[in-house]
């Protein structure tokens, strides 16, 4: 109870020096501050399936992207609508998609989630490349709304969204107990009577939802979007990097992780005007992750156990089809 | 442990009135026949042993049963409703409760997570308060809140009986639930298994110990590769000493 209180402390301290942020910094600053927000809501929403169900989502910028497109598509002539009004369109697509790529594949054991996903985010990029009507390799450019604020407060407000659905949902709900089971003994999760083709379903669509409602926001935000800057499979490796490092399947690690990885990027940026670098760090941090750190930052805070068991080696087994050997 | 279950004052026939029917059972694995036209029943309230050796398709059978895995064909009935090759969950949600003889623990969460997690599924109301009765019952206070991959083997044969407590079912399949487990603690195991069954859950018990089966089953069912062989009284096995030999390796 009482590290109840400390955390609650916290996150409202948090947040209150989030929320006066706009009044401390300058513009540069505060479009980094904003760019770290969509970073830690995305990995976040990436962990949803990856760290909670332990399904490794190989595609999750084609969400992002498809979030990014039907803003700026509803945005630009003819449509021309209001920002507010192409969320729930963004949203409603994402689901939909979701639901098609994961209701087949999310019954299978081994990689064909992950091929499926890695997949279908490949074929967007080259549908959006393609295409006349998403401006193909040149993209689109949406009209310009140049108020830093506001894409700020935006981000805040749904980075700090996600975190807190993800703390109801996962951390303190039935749903979240089913989640985990699943992800840590499928037939035995079966025997208890839940229904995991279908829990691990409804966790893909949050998650996939979570992320286009970043990529609206960040398309409306950078006025222009192509099809690289949008699907690009380095989009994904960003999230997955930050997720491992801050911590797979906890609360507060890939928000973390998201935050600490996009400072570097930017910094790395700074100084030497190319982010080649960065890769290496990207690089050097998984390899960090898989020898020592197979829980990630808030694996270090963490009760200790035995440690044989981790989230990560839940996810590597679904991923190859092996474990849960016993189906006795 | 509650209520889902009615009281039964007394124990009706098992061949009258059974719980569980499988007729016909089959599953092959490649070559090998591990349920070769498996038939058998449990009664309503009856504690029925299942024994035989190392590889007859005891474990097998249950998974069959409980939906884990679809058998290649036969006739599985549970309270009535047919439910061979039926979905595990849907199997589950029907009242019908199994452990695993290896233990299936959801290793990244918590002992206390553990076992709401096995009443997140249709038996919520009160989850928190069963748990905790559990906990106590099952002398596993102390590693409440302990990651159920840290528990030692036995404990982790204990979770894996509170899981299924948790379960509230009519039906309970339990495969070697005190294999390597302390004797107070087995104790406890037999004492909660006799608690329930007065309030009507009915029991199918995969055991190797003998002294086991013969204190708390009312009859025995012997199998041997893929079938069942015989089934009756303790005292009628035993003194089968054609079944004890072929079958339990031990002439007594
Ligand atoms: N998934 C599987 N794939 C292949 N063979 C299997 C599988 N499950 C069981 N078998 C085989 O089926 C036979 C029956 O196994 P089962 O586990 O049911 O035996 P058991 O009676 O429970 O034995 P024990 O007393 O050792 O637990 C064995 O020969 C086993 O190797
Ligand atoms: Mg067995």
């Amino acid at each position: 109870m009482k590290a109840r209180w400390l955390d609650i402390l916290f996150l409202g301290a948090l947040l209150f020096v989030l929320v006066l942020l706009p009044l401390l910094v300058n513009n540069y600053w505060l479009r980094i501050a904003t760019g770290a927000l969509m970073w830690a809501g995305l990995a976040c929403s990436w962990n949803m399936l990856g760290g909670y169900a332990g399904y490794i989502n190989f595609g999750h910028s084609a969400f992002f992207g498809l979030g990014a497109y039907v803003t700026a598509l509803m945005m630009v002539d003819p449509l021309g609508l209001p920002f507010a009004a192409t969320i729930p369109a963004g949203i409603a697509v994402t689901a939909a998609c979701a639901v098609i790529i994961g209701a087949p594949t999310l019954r299978l054991r081994g990689a064909y989630f992950a091929i499926a996903t890695w997949a279908f985010a490949e074929v967007l990029i080259q549908f959006a490349t393609v295409m006349e009507f998403t401006g193909g390799i040149g993209g689109l450019s949406l009209p310009p709304f140049l108020n830093e604020r506001f894409f700020y407060f935006a981000m805040l407000m749904a980075a700090a969204l996600t975190y807190l659905v993800t703390w109801a949902l996962f951390e303190h709900s039935r749903f979240g107990l089913k989640v985990k089971a699943l992800r840590d003994h499928e037939p035995a999760a079966e025997a208890m009577g839940i229904n995991t083709s279908l829990v691990k379903l409804q966790t893909f669509v949050l998650s996939a939802v979570t992320a286009s409602v970043f990529g609206a926001i960040f398309a409306y935000w950078v006025t222009f979007i192509n099809p690289k800057s949008v699907f690009g499979g380095d989009i994904t490796d960003q999230m997955v990097v930050m997720v491992l490092l801050g911590g797979l399947g906890t609360l507060w690690g890939p928000a973390i992780g998201g935050v600490a990885l996009f400072v570097v990027n930017r910094l790395i940026w700074m100084y030497w005007g190319d982010t080649a670098f960065y890769i290496a760090i990207l690089g050097a941090a998984i390899v960090l992750v898989v020898l020592f750190l197979p829980n990630g930052i808030a694996g270090l805070f963490a009760k200790r156990g035995r440690g044989s068991v981790s989230v990560l080696g839940k996810a590597v087994e679904k991923l190859v089809g092996a474990g849960e050997g016993d189906r006795k | 442990m509650s209520t889902s279950t009615q009281p039964l004052t007394q124990k009706p026939d098992a061949a009258v009135d059974p719980i569980l029917v499988v007729r016909g059972l089959h599953k092959h694995f490649g070559g090998i026949k591990a349920a070769d036209g498996v038939d058998l029943e449990v009664g309503r309230c009856e504690i029925a042993g299942l024994i035989g050796p190392n590889g007859s398709g005891k474990s097998t059978l249950f998974s069959l049963v409980s939906g884990t895995v679809a058998p290649d064909k036969g006739e599985v009935r549970f309270d009535g409703r047919d439910i061979a090759g039926q979905n595990a969950y849907k199997v589950a949600r029907l009242g019908l409760a199994r452990t695993f003889q290896i233990p299936a623990l959801f290793d990244n969460m918590t002992v206390t997570e553990n076992l709401l997690a096995a009443a997140a599924e249709g038996h919520w109301p009160g989850a928190h308060e069963r748990a905790a009765e559990t906990l106590a019952l099952l002398k596993l206070e102390h590693v409440a809140d302990n990651r159920a991959s840290d528990l030692s083997g036995g404990q982790q044969k204990l979770l894996e009986f509170g899981r299924v407590i948790m379960r509230q079912a009519s039906l309970i399949l339990l495969d070697e639930v005190t294999a390597g487990v302390h004797p107070n603690i087995r104790k406890i195991i037999l004492e909660a298994i006799a608690k329930l069954r007065e309030r009507g859950v009915s029991f199918l018990i995969i055991e190797h110990d003998m002294e086991m089966v013969r204190s708390v089953c009312d009859r025995i069912i012997v199998m041997d590769s893929g079938r069942v062989v015989t089934s009756g009284p303790f005292e009628e096995i035993v003194r089968n000493s054609e079944v004890m030999k072929t079958y339990l390796g031990r002439p007594q």
